[in-house]
This record gives C-alpha cells, sequence and structure tokens, in this order.
C-alpha cells in the first residue's frame, strides 16, 4: 500500500516542485563535516522540566473570543462551520 | 540621555501635547506616507485610548511611562478585534480573536496601538517586498528596500510615523531592516518575550523585538514585554533592567569579532573598512579586542533555512482554510486545501512550505535536516567557547548596503546569502542589538545567553565612542 508521497502531495501546493535555489542550501548542508549527526545528547536544546509544566486544565475561552471565531469561519450555517465533502477515497 | 519616550511622556504630563491630538498626528502621518508601510490603522481603538489618557491628566492622575504613546505593530501579532493578515493574501480578512501575550502587556502599560505594519508575508524575506500591501521602501532612499521582514516597523519608526513598533525576529527581521533604516532594534534572548499570539514562522528561533530611536526605548519597552508567561512555555522569569546599570559598561573588557565575517569576498569594502575603524575606537578606549573562528556564512546560512523551512512547513500546514482564511471551495476537503494553498500563498511561502517538506520526508532527514540540527549544536557551542573569552561580539549586521526595489525576489539564493551576519546569534538564540552607528547599516552587540542588560551596557558606551 506504499504511496510516493511527492512535494506537492506532501505540501497541499499543486504543481509544486523543489527549487534550485533551496536545493543549493541542502548541498551545503551534505558537504558540510560535523562531529557527529545526532543532536540530542547534549543540553543546549531548549527544554522544558516536566516540574515545570502549565496545569492540564480547559480554559473557556471569552464570549468575544469565539464570537470572533466564528466571524472568521469561512462558510457558516446557523453558527456551524461548513466544510467541503470529504475525503472519498 | 536620551528617549523619544520620556520625551513625549513630560509634554503629556505638562499639557504642551494632548493625547488625543498626539494620536491623531500619527495617524495622519501614516495615512499619507507613500513608503507602503502600513496596512492598516487602529483609528477607533487609538482614539478611544487617547481620550481616556486625556481624561486621566485633566483629572489630575498620575500617568505611566508609556501610558498614551503611540506605537506600530508588525501585522504577524494578534490584537483581539483587528486584521492581521501576515501580509498575506491567505489572511487578508483574518481578524484576531485573542490578543498577544506581549501586545497585551503594552496595553496594560497604557501603550496606544495605531497601526498593524507591513511586513514580508508571514516573515518570509528580508526585503519586505512579499507582501500583498507593496514593498515597503526604505526611509532614507526610497528607491530602496525597507528590509525585511519586519520592514514597515522599521520604516515608521525611523520616520517618526510610531515613537516605537515591536517587529518580529526569526533570522534577522528586526536587526536587519533597523540597520537599513538607522534605528535600534533588538532581538531578545530567546525565550525572555512570550511569543504568545506571534503567528509562528520557525519556532525554536521566533523572538518578539522592538524598534526604537534610543537604547533607553529599547530599554522601557523591553522590560514591559519580558516575564514568563504560561502561554509560552519556553519563556524563562528575567530581572528588569535598570535605567542607570546600562550606563556603565566598566565591566566589559573584551570585544571579539569573527574574523571570517570581515575577510569574506562578499562584503562591501565600505562596510569592511567602517567596521575595522571601529574596532580601534574601542582599542583605543582600553578595551581587549580579539578576532574569533567562526563558521563560513554558506554553512550558518544553510542551516538556519534548513531549520527554518521544516519548521515553516510544519507551522503553516495548519493554513488550509477549513476554519478560517480565504477559502477556495473545490470538488472535495484535499482538493480545497491544495487549491486555497495553491492560490493564496506566495511563491516565496510556498518556495520555503516546499523545501521544508523536502528535509523532514523520508531519505531527506537524516541526510539534511538531522545533519542541520547536528550543525546548530556545534555554532551553539562555538558561541558558548566564544563567551569564555569575550564579554561581547561585534559584527556588521549585513555584507551589503540595502538592495533596489525589486531584486531580491528575482534571486532568492542571494536574499537568503545576505542574512549571513544574522542568522547564526538566532540559532544560538543570543541577545543582539542593531545600533545604528559603525557602518552604512549598523553594527549587531550580541552577548551571551540571558545577557540582555549588558548588550544594552555596550550600545550606550558605543554612542558615546564612536
Amino acid at each position: 500500500m506504499s504511496k510516493i508521497m511527492t512535494v506537492d502531495i506532501l505540501s497541499s501546493i499543486k504543481g509544486a516542485q523543489p527549487s534550485e535555489a533551496v536545493n543549493k542550501l541542502f548541498e551545503v548542508i551534505k558537504n558540510a563535516q560535523t562531529t557527529n549527526n545526532t543532536s540530542f545528547n547534549n543540553n543546549r536544546n531548549h527544554c522544558l522540566s516536566l516540574n515545570d509544566l502549565r496545569e492540564d486544565e480547559v480554559i473557556e475561552s471569552s464570549a468575544i473570543e469565539k464570537q470572533i471565531i466564528i466571524e472568521n469561519f469561512p462558510k457558516e450555517k446557523n453558527g456551524y462551520l461548513v466544510v467541503s465533502k470529504i475525503i472519498e477515497e | 540621555m536620551e528617549s523619544q519616550i520620556y520625551k513625549l511622556h513630560q509634554q503629556l504630563i505638562n499639557k504642551d501635547i494632548s493625547c488625543v491630538d498626539l494620536v491623531t498626528e500619527k495617524l495622519n502621518a501614516l495615512k499619507e506616507n507613500t513608503n507602503n508601510t502600513v496596512n492598516a490603522t487602529l483609528d477607533d481603538l487609538a482614539l478611544s485610548l487617547a481620550k481616556k489618557v486625556d481624561t486621566k491628566i485633566a483629572n489630575g492622575k498620575t500617568i505611566g511611562l508609556l501610558e498614551g504613546i503611540p506605537f506600530g505593530i508588525k501585522d504577524v501579532y494578534m490584537l483581539q478585534g483587528t486584521t492581521t493578515t501576515a501580509s498575506s493574501n491567505l489572511l487578508k480578512n483574518y481578524k484576531s480573536a485573542y490578543t498577544a501575550t506581549a501586545i497585551e502587556k503594552l496595553l496594560d502599560a497604557g501603550a496606544i496601538p495605531i497601526v498593524k505594519e507591513n511586513c514580508d508575508s508571514f516573515g518570509h524575506g528580508s526585503s519586505s517586498e512579499n507582501t500583498i500591501f507593496g514593498a515597503v521602501k526604505n526611509a532614507i532612499n526610497p528607491n530602496l528596500v525597507g528590509g525585511g521582514s519586519s520592514g514597515g516597523s522599521a520604516v515608521n519608526v525611523a520616520k517618526d510615523y510610531t515613537v516605537f513598533s515591536i517587529g518580529g525576529d526569526t533570522g534577522g527581521s528586526v536587526r536587519q531592516p533597523a540597520g537599513y533604516n538607522h534605528v535600534y532594534g533588538l532581538k531578545p534572548t530567546y525565550g525572555r518575550i512570550s511569543r504568545y499570539g506571534l503567528m509562528a514562522y520557525a519556532s525554536s528561533t521566533d523572538c518578539v523585538g522592538p524598534i526604537a530611536k534610543s537604547v533607553e526605548d529599547i530599554r522601557i519597552v523591553l522590560n514591559v514585554m519580558s516575564g514568563k508567561d504560561v502561554k509560552d512555555q519556553t519563556t524563562y522569569t528575567s530581572a528588569e533592567i535598570n535605567a542607570e546599570s546600562i550606563t556603565d559598561a566598566s565591566e566589559i573588557k573584551s570585544v571579539g569579532y569573527f574574523k571570517n565575517f570581515i575577510e569574506s569576498d562578499a562584503i562591501d569594502s565600505k562596510i569592511k573598512s567602517d567596521f575595522l575603524k571601529t574596532i580601534e575606537k574601542i582599542k583605543a578606549k582600553g578595551i581587549e579586542v580579539k578576532e574569533l573562528d567562526f563558521f563560513q556564512s554558506d554553512i550558518l546560512v544553510s542551516t538556519y533555512y534548513t531549520l527554518a523551512m521544516a519548521e515553516t512547513a510544519s507551522n503553516l500546514s495548519r493554513l488550509d482554510g477549513s476554519n478560517y482564511g480565504n477559502r477556495i471551495d473545490d470538488k472535495n476537503l484535499k482538493e480545497s486545501y491544495a487549491v486555497t494553498r495553491s492560490e493564496n500563498f506566495s511563491e516565496e511561502t510556498k518556495r520555503r512550505i516546499v523545501g521544508g517538506n523536502q528535509v523532514l520526508s523520508q531519505g531527506f532527514s537524516d541526510e539534511i535536516y538531522l545533519k542541520s540540527l547536528a550543525l546548530r549544536d556545534a555554532i551553539s557551542e562555538n558561541f558558548e567557547d566564544d563567551f569564555k573569552d569575550v564579554d561581547i561580539i561585534l559584527s556588521p549586521v549585513t555584507p551589503s548596503t540595502p538592495p533596489e526595489i525589486g531584486n531580491s525576489l528575482k534571486d532568492p539564493h542571494a536574499m537568503y546569502l545576505s542574512d549571513a551576519y544574522t542568522v547564526g546569534f538566532s540559532l544560538g538564540q543570543l541577545p543582539t542589538l542593531t545600533v545604528p552607528q559603525g557602518t552604512e547599516t549598523g553594527l549587531q552587540i550580541t552577548a551571551a545567553k540571558t545577557k540582555d542588560e549588558l548588550v544594552l551596557k555596550f550600545a550606550n558606551f558605543l554612542k558615546d565612542t564612536i
């Protein structure tokens, strides 16, 4: 069932092709010298402490926030968001 | 000490000018301007806030330092009830449902937002030409670009249309336009200011950054916006920077600069000679100056863009027109996504999304994406070693002077390379300030992580030295 996913499908952009300008950047990376290829064994990454996470709780949005979210719906019917026909494959 | 904020504050409390008149004057200047800096003015909101400030003053009440001060906002920040377009077709009618933390803090301090400012679409650019609102024109020479991506913000400050503006800096987007328009622009340490409500470009380097005409104004605005925020878990608690403390730079004993930046063939000869003259003036003040080794510019640019594109491909995948945005319906949901994104994203944004999906896909990720992460670590390690030897790193902001409008979009690879001197500090998440001195496009002052105060100290020292 494996399917090759081309960049136009991955990006949801019709007819998208890799660009020469960007490929030049990637060539530099391919040819660069590094001491190792993994970055997960050091403490330089901006990590969060498990003791410092925010509370896992639902915070109700304000009435004005909800109203604006509805105003932003591209299509709306009786306060509900209208979406295109779902994928049939 | 020089400060536009103090000056206006004094005029307001002395009743030399009313806040309504001040705001009206700025709004009119913004509307009449021909530099394409404005995506929308915020007349009703600004004038109603200004009236409240005038009433407070008339009633003899004390006002805070930022109360009544008009400021601009790059059009990538949420401000509830206002349109936030990211200068894109996709979000041209999008209304912010909530307000960004950094902006909320300024509102709480009484500052008055007057304009949403033109910029490169989603921050994708170094010239503010990648926008549906027309290319931003440079404040000094309108034939040249305003710089980017926060071009509208830098030009507005340079032209006095805003007292300060809030830009966003992912790879140089505050520092480079500040340099191109001869104003101050700070990229604080990553995490000092909450990113909540800033439209995400590359989350691991996105920073909120103030642009102003004096070091003191940068300090005032930075203090107000800084701090831990539960809505952005990468934020940290920082101490307030005092006005007095940044007037004394005696603790700065050594300054370094990257010799490969200066010896590069790509650097403009005048920028090079002006930079070296600055170095001599610093030495003459008894500060030790050291030449430092650093990564080649093409490695810095490629590492930055690889990671930024991967992150933006992921961040912008939510923009499919289903819940908001300029949706174009087609035969089914998948086609609607594709048509909406194809028709509404600019060529540069599409180029970056496609590049990002390339490096994140199987077969490429190890060779390019993971290697870029490893290079980023090596760059950070290099900085850590450098700051064991020097207190400050000084560098030009750009290798060249601003290009003419129309040139950057023709050659995207050249545009990426023009970011050579700014992206390294973004990857290192370091505090870096552009000062409008030293070279035609200014100088960058960088210190170790969280040492934003030291950067401001050195900026004051340079003001008196060169």
